[in-house]
């Protein structure tokens, strides 16, 4: 074994996912009983690199050297064993057993196979000892706050006899104490000489408490320097400059963006919107007018897709008002006063019918049916419209269906192919041929273009650029900031639950926006949390 | 890989082999091929083909339904009540289907509503149906009255008994309901994807409440027929009549996990089961080999199914 200064380190590690290249030659080297950030725009590859340390997935090419050592890890039982572990961003607890029970589990102190109860105590006993964390074993994980099942983990990585901990973004989820107790924490693994490679969209965090930062962007590393020498600017700067991997269809200006026609009403009205989460200190505003392309941009966890969901129907809301058109997406003034909880009994069919469509984040696991045809696809939100004394008219469904998809360019299959049969990109724009059908006045697409090729990204683009131009306006979530920057007439920032900026075509500056994205470290509002306990 | 021949062979797998068993038997045995032979063993199917074609909705939009069982012991008991003491048929025919109807609209709004597992939930409903059927025969045989309540089961009509017409009638009904209407179609949104369904503005809860309010329909329909056939009903706690029900809807090819199956499948399914039963008779093989080769066939249908599953993406 190599006495290496360098407890993990990377050596051209490509890795490909379909089409995307998630890690593309990727080297970095993490120097033991440091602090090591890695920061970067969503998707920029920064858990995938997480991943591919810690054994969840393997590289495509490079190598992977841990305390100088060739290493190919399979799963992620061999990285333990090599000691190195994840504390995730999602807690993997069990939430019905005990504390102790999670520390030890797969660990168990046990003698032929039975749990000796006297030997947890005692391990338990010295493990908190040693780290300084005090936590009653007793209670089960579900029954602790997201800061103490954090603490949980930690343990357990100890247990393990973890040296690599890799954290990613362990801060998401903590209020401002909690956060410090965790900053002190993770100090106190460096003096003892555990290696910590911290993801972090929280900037200044990373700048406090690392000793190296490593900067991603578009898979690749931009730079790794001195924690010391770089400020959160620096940082942005770094991130900033992708290559626009697809070009853009020209923006083809409505009249006056983010006003309406005289004496027309916008297409989508939102007004004072609050659900746990979003609108804690001032309710969501929004407008989107007929002809526009509107993006929502911000870091995962911003509440960008909360917000349409709660627009759409999808989720409850407790306050606020949703028009489309001038009409209101809830049910008359008269019943409302009977009915206090009215406002949360918005539902996607009321939606519908009033002409807003949304496509999902997620094509498989939201959007499609994949064992149906693509004409069942297509025409399930609309079989109102095709149906007479409840017999669907297959003439007039298979009419709507094969305008839709005709609009929508879907291709790779006939109308009675299973969607799941389809390409990535086909199946994606099988969703837009959903709402490519006469009356939709809004739609609104989160993450149109993810896991799609290259070329389907610029159908999808010019699909929503067309529909634009003929009218509909369109609300676009995307983590991906050149899309947005390349598509929209205006960019809409959110984080931590809040509108916090809004910028207008031709004023889409990358670096500007995803300073408010970051914008610096976020307050924690307290409502956040009870959120998260309902 | 949908159009290569192997697909559409394997897609309709149920097809050829409910084709071919009957022609094998109708070349090896004298007996198979014969009108009698044929029509009796439609007219022992009827009353699992009525309960299966309706749980085959049910199991399209995801859930299982295992009082089906329960409600057929206990819908015939309700009815031959109702019977004795007013001395009407048609009556006593609606009461039996009313009872199934209460049982499923149970069903479905607790598992629509309190988000009980259905399997759970219908067995746990199970056991109180059973009861009442205790409560309400005072546990013992009912007779019906007067003799036209076999006239239910046992008018012929063109040769086929009205049991084989009424079983006809609901697969027919099934089909149609499942593949031409939108109800049909929320059925399977519902089973193949319930969050996509939602998102398409499907209102999912009151389509589990439909499917299994169906079903106790349907089973309180068989029980009554069935007992019609049989002129009395016992009460009983006897699980088996869901047990074929469910071997047929997955024989025919219909998936558990919901979201795919059609009703002609369960159609052949069920007469797959039978052909296979008929044979093993005429043939003169042990009922005890006759179990071991159903079971086997049940597992290899659904082994066919979770494979062809994961040959997807």
């Amino acid at each position: 074994m190599a006495d290496s200064a360098n407890h993990v380190e990377l050596r051209g590690i490509s890795k490909r996912f379909g089409t995307t290249q998630a890690v593309d030659d990727a080297s970095l080297a993490v120097e033991r009983g440091s602090i090591h950030g890695l920061v970067g725009e969503n998707g920029a590859g920064k858990s995938t690199i997480g991943k591919i340390i810690s054994g969840v997935y393997t590289a495509d090419r490079g190598s992977l050297l841990v305390n100088g050592r060739l290493e190919s890890f399979r799963t992620p039982r061999q990285a333990f064993d090599a000691g190195i572990t994840t504390i995730a961003q999602e807690l993997s607890l069990l939430k019905d057993r005990s504390v102790a029970d999670n520390v030890f589990c797969g660990v168990e102190a046990a003698r032929f196979g039975f749990m000796s109860r006297r030997g947890t105590q005692r391990r338990f006993a010295s493990l908190t000892s040693s780290t300084g964390i005090q936590l009653d074993p007793a209670p089960t994980a579900g029954s602790l706050s997201v800061a103490e099942q954090q603490l949980v983990e930690i343990l357990r990585a100890a247990a393990r006899g973890a040296e690599f901990v890799i954290m990613d973004e362990p801060s998401a989820r903590l209020s401002g104490t909690e956060r410090d107790q965790l900053h002190r924490l993770l100090r106190e693994m460096r003096e003892r000489g555990t290696t910590v490679l911290l993801i972090s969209h929280f900037l200044q965090e990373v700048l406090d408490l690392s000793d190296a930062v490593t900067v991603m962007r578009d898979g690749r590393i931009v730079r790794t320097s001195n924690a010391e020498t770089e400020t959160a600017d620096t940082l942005i700067e770094a991130m900033i400059g992708r290559q626009l991997a697809g070009n853009y269809p020209p923006k083809a200006m409505p009249a006056q963006p983010g006003q309406p026609q005289q004496g027309e009403p916008p297409a989508l009205r939102v007004r004072g919107l609050r659900r746990p989460g979003l609108g804690a200190q001032r309710g969501l505003d929004l407008d989107v007018c007929s002809g526009e392309i509107v993006g929502l941009a911000g870091l995962v966890g911003a509440g960008r897709t909360e917000f349409v969901r709660a627009v759409y129907g999808a989720d409850p809301i407790t306050e606020g008002e949703i028009q489309i058109a001038g009409e209101p997406l809830a049910r008359p003034h008269a019943r409302a006063l009977r009915r206090p909880q009215w406002r949360s009994r918005l539902r996607p069919t009321r939606a519908i019918r009033r002409g807003l469509g949304l496509i999902p984040e997620s094509r498989r696991d939201q959007g499609l049916l994949p064992d149906r045809s693509l004409r069942e696809n297509i025409s399930l939100p609309h079989l109102s419209r095709t149906t007479k004394a409840g017999i669907v008219s297959r003439r007039a469904e298979r009419n709507l269906v094969v305008a839709a998809a005709a609009g929508a360019e879907v291709r790779g299959g006939g109308l009675e192919t299973p969607v799941h049969l389809l390409s990535g990109g086909n199946q994606q724009k099988s969703l837009f041929a959903r709402w490519m059908v006469p009356g939709l006045k809004v739609l609104i697409a989160d993450e149109p273009t993810r896991g799609v090729d290259v070329g389907s990204k610029r159908s999808i683009y010019d699909l929503i650029a067309s529909a634009s131009g003929n009218g509909l306006a369109v609300l676009i979530v995307s983590s991906e900031l050149e899309e947005l920057i390349g598509l929209c007439h205006r960019i809409v920032v959110m984080r931590a639950g809040q509108f916090v900026a809004e910028f207008s075509h031709p004023d889409l500056d990358e670096a500007e926006i995803l300073r408010q994205a970051f914008g610096g470290e976020p307050t924690p509002p307290s409502d956040r949390q009870t959120a998260e306990k309902q | 890989m949908n159009t290569s021949p192997f697909a559409a062979l394997a897609r309709y797998g149920i097809v050829w082999v409910t084709l071919a068993l009957f022609v094998v038997l109708a070349i090896t045995t004298d007996g198979f091929l014969t009108g009698p032979n044929l029509r009796n063993v439609l007219d022992q199917q009827a009353t699992l083909l009525i309960a299966a074609s309706v749980a085959t909705l049910t199991m399209i939009a995801g859930g299982f339904d295992v009082s089906i069982s329960a409600v057929a012991v206990a819908a015939p008991l309700v009815a031959l009540r109702v019977e004795n003491a007013t001395g009407s048929v048609a009556l006593a025919l609606l009461a039996g289907c009313a009872f199934g109807l209460v049982v499923g609209t149970v069903n479905g709004s607790v598992v629509s509503f309190a988000k009980i597992n259905s399997f759970i939930t219908t067995l746990a409903t199970s056991f109180i149906v059973f009861g009442i059927g205790f409560l309400v025969s005072d546990r013992s045989i009912l007779r019906p009255k007067s003799e036209n309540y076999r006239d239910i089961a046992r008018t012929r009509v063109a040769d086929l008994t009205t049991a084989t017409w009424i079983s006809l009638g609901v697969v027919a009904i099934a089909w149609v309901t499942l593949s031409a209407t939108r109800f049909g179609r929320h059925v399977y949104a519902t089973g193949g994807n319930i969050e996509a369904a939602k998102l398409a503005g499907i209102r999912t809860g009151r389509i589990i409440v439909l499917v299994f309010a169906l079903s106790g329909l349907a089973a309180g329909l068989a029980g009554v027929v069935a007992s019609s056939r049989a002129i009395s009903a016992t009460p009983s706690d006897d699980f088996s009549f869901v047990f074929g029900v469910i071997a047929a809807i997955v024989v025919g090819g219909t998936s558990i996990a919901g979201g795919t199956g059609a009703v002609w499948r369960t159609l052949l399914g069920a007469l797959f089961i039978a052909f296979m039963v008929n044979g093993f008779n005429l043939h003169q093989i042990d009922p005890i080999w006759q179990r071991i080769i159903q079971g086997v066939v049940i597992l290899v249908a659904v082994a066919a199914d979770a494979w062809s599953r994961s040959r997807r993406t």
